[in-house]
Formats: structure tokens, sequence, C-alpha cells
């Protein structure tokens, strides 16, 4: 990368001699450290109790307190669920990440496929399908770890209107257990809980300030 | 501009000692009314959410003891922060103060020939004035919070940290977006309100390249930024420039990305009363097609290692700026925020400010509580504030006092003496027996004492003293107990 600003070593190493001055006295010798962290008290609850049923049951209500829509389908009906989405929502042009299946492109609509769009061409589309990595019950989270299934982070952005296919497997029932799932770090993920939302005047909550107003799921049954 | 006669001064080498401060507050009913009405609201959603969580006092306890290891070890992972981040693209940078980071921003702006800037709220750009310093360097910035718009466009200061317009009402929202964007028509619905916004901002969004915000959390494992936010200008910011520069304390690192487990649990129900923020992005130097493609993260000291080098005082840099706690605090509850002469407001702001001047300025925060320990109960991570708070309070004294002169300071000898006859019971009876006596010359009929001789006489001025009773409770226990032998 082209970066043109003088390193100031001074002050970085300054200020790494301040602050282990200041901790010398309780900072841990290298392998003290990781037992010190393993030791960390995690009395909270990690894991949670509900059935598969009740814990998709809750999802499903906390999306919908969101005022997301949500449609319920087996693992043989996506298809058929999306294009009846699609077709309800008065909306033509859609744009979707290349990673998504092709069978979930349903004929009569215009599909924009995400090779390299710009921000213009995204922002002209009405509307965008995407996958999800995971859904958290207890808050009605959804996670995208934007992969090529679940887009790139512009494109659940710029239209009003998001349709998010979610699998019951992928749906745990705490934020713990989506760490959990998380084999590695991901370098990008958006969690979203519902449309964005302000209650910045008089703490009147007002939905859809800059990203979609409309938030639609579609459960995919397959548990 | 929306309180009539006065602007707040926000810049704690200049703002007015907070007794002073507040009474412009306090002589505008208006004010007051919005302050009160916006933390009822958010308080009776917080309390709601916190009691569903069967598990928060250990969410806390998980919270505090991250926070309190990652300032323990802060020096490893500052620099496994840099490391990781530096590997994915990142460029990591060292402010030791405000004005040095100042300068690294204005000179990476000018890099990019940028003439304008795009910001997400962020208090530590406002801790270091950065916005004006940015214009006078001819970079015009635009704020992109809804609350930040109100307050820039109406040439207001914030007086809170998650919401930080919760002073203006929807009528003066209304006529500041009117005068401003020339939106004769507008009505003050706060629907319409937003939509002025959104419509204001998208062109701003497409076209500007360059970005600036704060962070929420560095993650020293991954190296990773998290920004927490709930309109979604945040994530436009992080995703359509072509360059992005992160400001963030360095106290904001936590060790690892798991531990978000914890901080995104206790940060949303304490800051919104919400179950989860409508949007949380994270994000790890550059990726190649999605997002910025250059990114630079400004760590800022500022004063912080100072505060780290104290054994009370350390715990004050655990804090996630959640605002629970001037949320819950009675004198914010009346003050509102200006009146602490800083972006940092309320509870937090009254141990923060002061340490960050290093008490050279702001020495009238750590009096402005009532040390009811309302901020100490609510805290996702556990900041004991009236422990900080007294801890400032005597080195506040110390530094005032003359230490040559201390000898003829009336206040330091009583105290003195006093403490020194608390601490042996020979004494403390002693002097118990001749203030019974000489306190009797003094008592009136009605059994009070109504004035008392030399510098007591102030405090009698506005108040009597009840007289001391015959006998003391130790005089009549033994009394008593030699009866009933
Ligand atoms: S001190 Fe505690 S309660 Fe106050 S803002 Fe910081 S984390 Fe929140």
């Amino acid at each position: 990368m082209n970066v043109h600003v003088q390193p100031r070593p001074r002050s970085r190493q300054m200020i790494l001699e301040r602050v282990r001055a200041a901790t010398h006295s309780v900072t841990k010798g290298a392998g003290e450290l990781e037992d010190a962290y393993a030791a960390l008290p995690r009395g909270y609850v990690r894991s949670g109790g509900l059935s598969g049923e009740a814990r998709i049951a809750l999802m499903i209500e906390r999306l919908r307190e969101y005022g997301a829509e949500v449609i319920e389908c087996g693992p043989e009906q996506v298809q058929a669920a999306i294009a009846a989405q699609l077709a309800s929502s008065g909306k033509h042009t859609f744009v979707v990440p290349a990673g998504l299946s092709a069978a979930w492109l349903t004929p009569g609509f215009e599909w924009k496929i995400d090779r390299d769009l710009i921000a213009s061409e995204i922002e002209q589309a009405e509307g965008v399908v995407t996958a999800a990595f995971c859904g958290v019950a207890d808050s009605g989270t959804i996670v995208l770890h934007h992969s090529a299934a679940e887009a790139r982070r512009v494109l659940t952005l710029l239209p009003d209107w998001h349709l998010c296919v979610l699998r019951a497997r992928q749906v745990v029932e705490t934020l713990p257990e989506y760490f959990a799932r998380c084999e590695q770090a991901p370098g990008l993920a958006t969690y979203i809980s519902g449309p964005s939302a302000t209650a910045d005047i008089e703490m009147t909550r007002i939905k859809g300030v800059h990203g979609p107003r409309l938030l639609h799921v579609v459960m995919v049954r397959d548990e | 501009m929306s309180h009539g006669s006065y602007h707040p001064i926000l810049d704690p080498t200049k703002a007015p000692a907070f007794p002073s401060a507040v009474l412009p507050v306090l002589r505008n009913p208006q004010l007051r009314k919005n302050v009160a009405h916006a933390i009822d609201v958010i308080q009776a959603k917080r309390g709601k959410l916190v009691a569903e969580k069967t598990d928060w006092q250990e969410l806390r306890t998980a919270g505090a003891a991250i926070r309190a290891h990652a300032l323990e070890n802060l020096g490893f992972y500052l620099e496994q922060f840099e490391e990781r981040c530096t590997a994915a693209g990142g460029v990591v940078h060292w402010a030791a103060d405000a004005a040095e980071a100042r300068q690294i921003i204005v000179k990476l702006l000018r890099e990019e020939n940028a003439s304008e800037v795009i910001k997400i709220k962020t208090m530590t750009s406002a801790e270091i004035q950065l916005n004006p310093f940015l214009e006078s360097a001819g970079v015009r910035t635009y704020e992109t919070d809804l609350a930040e718009i109100i307050l820039q466009l109406g040439e207001d200061e914030p007086s809170h940290i998650v919401v930080p317009a919760l002073h203006v009402n929807r009528s003066q929202v209304r006529e500041i977006f009117s005068r401003t964007m020339g939106l004769k028509d507008l009505s003050d619905d706060p629907k319409e309100l937003t939509n002025a916004v959104r419509t204001y901002l998208r062109r701003k969004f497409l076209d500007i390249p360059t970005a600036i915000s704060g962070a929420n959390f560095l993650v020293a494992e991954t190296g990773s930024v998290v920004v927490v936010e709930s309109e979604g200008n945040g994530r436009m910011c992080l995703t359509l420039p072509r360059t992005m520069i992160t400001l963030a304390g360095i106290e904001k690192v936590l060790p690892r990305f798991q531990d978000l487990e914890v901080m995104l649990q206790v940060l949303a129900r304490s800051a919104t009363g919400e179950r989860m923020n409508p949007y949380t992005s994270v994000w790890t130097g550059v990726k190649p097609g999605d997002g910025p493609q250059k990114f630079h993260v400004v760590l800022l000291d500022n004063g912080r290692s100072s505060i780290l080098a104290k054994k009370t005082e350390r715990q004050t840099l655990r804090c996630i700026r959640c605002a629970a706690c001037m949320n819950a605090c009675p004198v914010y509850r009346q003050t509102g925020g200006h009146a602490y002469g800083s972006v940092y407001p309320g509870p937090i702001g009254a141990i923060l400010t002061p340490q960050l001047m290093e008490l050279h300025h702001a020495r009238s925060l750590p009096y402005a509580s009532s040390l009811c320990g309302a901020c100490y109960e609510v805290c996702p991570v556990k900041i004991n504030i009236p422990e900080v708070l007294l801890e400032l309070r005597s080195r506040v004294v110390n530094q005032g006092r003359d230490q040559a002169g201390r000898l003829f300071d009336p206040m330091y000898l009583g105290l003195r003496i006093a403490s020194l006859i608390f601490s042996r019971a020979w004494l403390f009876h002693t002097a118990q027996f001749f203030g019974r006596v000489g306190l009797r010359f003094l008592r009136r009929k009605d059994g009070w004492i109504h004035s008392l001789p030399s510098i007591g006489g102030k405090w009698t001025q506005t108040r009597d003293l009840r007289g001391l009773p015959s006998q003391t409770f130790h005089g009549w226990w033994a009394a008593r107990k030699r009866e009933t032998k």
C-alpha cells in the first residue's frame, strides 16, 4: 500500500513505554497471560435451554417485533417462497451476490449479479437477496460474514428492501453460541437486529434511517 | 442555539466550574423537561431488558474482568493489535496527545486531497476537538449521525454520549432543519425529520470518498475494529468511501474476538435498552473488493496512560461509553450534560475529564455528585465511580494545598486534630467531656444551640445545632451495666 505518512516511532515507543511502566506491577509474563485469560470468570449463560421448535419460534417472534416480515417454508420450497416474496414486494430490479444459488433467481424479474458492481448501480436496485451465516434467537440478530452468498457489505446496505434466506439449522439461541460456531474469527461481519432505526428525536423510534427500510426473512425449516 | 442565549463550552480548559455552569440550565425549564423525558424513556427500557436477563450480574462480572485484564496487559494487547491490523492491510498510527492526533489526521486527509469528509459519531474526535481543527485546515466535515447533524447544523454541543441531542425537542429540530436545509414546509413529525436527513445524506455518502470513525472496540487477537450503531450511517461510512480513518483511545482493546459475546450483550442493553443494537460492524484491515481500500487507525493516548498508572483510577479506562451511569444519575437528570464542560458528561465525565486534564482543569467535577452509588450499580463493567470520585476529591484538595502553608490552614489543622482524637479512645472520651461542658454554656432553654462563636458561627448562620445530651451513650451503657450487676 502506498502510504506517505512518516511513521512516528517516537510516539509509539513513548506510549508503549508509558503503558508498560503504568502496568508493570500487574502485567503478566507471556506464559502466564494465556492462563490469566483462561481464568477470567465466565459465569454467564453460554448455551440456551430451548428446544429446537421453541428456538425457531423465538427467532421469528423477535424478528417480527422489529417489524421484519418472516415466512417459513420447507427445504423443498425455498425457490417458491422467494418467488412469492418477490412478487408481493412490488419491486422489479434486484441485486444478488454471485455466490447465490442460481435457482433462486426467479424469472420475470431483473437480476443484477454482483460482479464488481459500482455503488450507483447497486443503489438503483430496488432490493437485494442474500443468504446468512447465522441467526441469534435471543436478540433476533441476523449475522452476515459476507461470504460469496452473503454479499459484499454494500449490497445489503443501499437497496431499500432486503430478503434474507435463513436456515433453521443456522439459528442458535444465545450470542455466545454464535461465537462458539465461529471456527475462525471472520474478517468482516455485520450483525443486523432489525431495520435501521433512530430514537434521536425525543426518543421516538423511527425505522429506516439509512439502511434497508424493509427486511424480509425466509426461514427454511431444515431441522 | 437551541437554548436561546448561551452557548455551552465543552472544552475543559475553558469551561466554567460546574456550580456556575449549571445555572443557565437550571433556569431553562424546556431544557430540563427535554432531558428528563429522554432519560425516563431510556431508563424504563433498560430496566425491562436488564430484568429479563437472568445472568446480568454474571455478564457484568465477566465484562469487568475482561476489561481489567485487557488494561493490565495493555502493552501486549496493543502491540498484538498493531501487528494483526497491519498484516491485514491497515496502517496503525500512534498519537501521544490530541495535537498529534489532529496532525496525523490532517496529513492523511491532505494525501487524499480531501476537502470534505464524512464522519460517524465519535466522542474521541470531540475530545480532541477535531471538527473545528479540520474546518480551519480547509476540510469540511459532515456528521452523519442524526443527533450529531442536529447539533452540527444547530451549532450546538452534545449533552449525552449515546443520544447527544437529547436536550433538543422536535420543534427545535424542525426549526434547525428547515432553516439550514431550506425546507420550509417541514413538519415536526420525527418521521418526516428523519426522512429529510436520509435524503440530505444519501448523496454525501455516495460522493465523499473519505470517512472518519471512532471505534467501540479493537480486537487484539484479530486486529479487527468494531463499531456499534443504530442508524446505518456508520455502515455507509465504513463501506462506501475509498479511505477510512479510525480514531480510537488506546484503552479500547479487547483481548479476543469472542469477548464480544459479553461486551455486545451488556452494551446494547445498557445504552439504549435494546437486546441488540440494529447494526454492528466488524472489519479487519482492508478486504479487496469490499469497502475502503485504504484503512488507517490512529491510537490515541492523550492522558490515558497516566490514568492507567493509578491503582484506584485505572478502572476508569474500563468504560465502554454506554451512558448508563448518566441516565441513572440524579445530578445529571437535573443538569443535563453541558454543565460538565466536556464531551464526557455525567458520572463517567466527572471522573474521566479531570483525569484526562491531569487535574489542571475540571477540578469541580469530582464534587458534582451526591455519591449515591447509582452509577456503580448500573455500570456494565462495574466501575466503582464513587470510589474514584473520592480519590479524586482528595487529590484535588492535596493539589490545591500549599504544602508549606498547610499548618496555617484551619481546615487542615482541624481535620488533623480530629483524626488524632478519633484514633485514640481516651482522647476521644476526654474531648467529649470537655465538649459537653463547653457547649453547655451555649445551649438555650429549648435544648438547641442557636449560635456558635468564631468560625462555627458560619455554620449556625443558617441552621441550629442540637445541644449535646448530658450523658453519652458509652456513659449510659456503663452505668446500666453497673446497675444490672
Ligand atoms: S462508566 Fe460504566 S455506566 Fe458509565 S458509560 Fe462507562 S461503562 Fe457505561
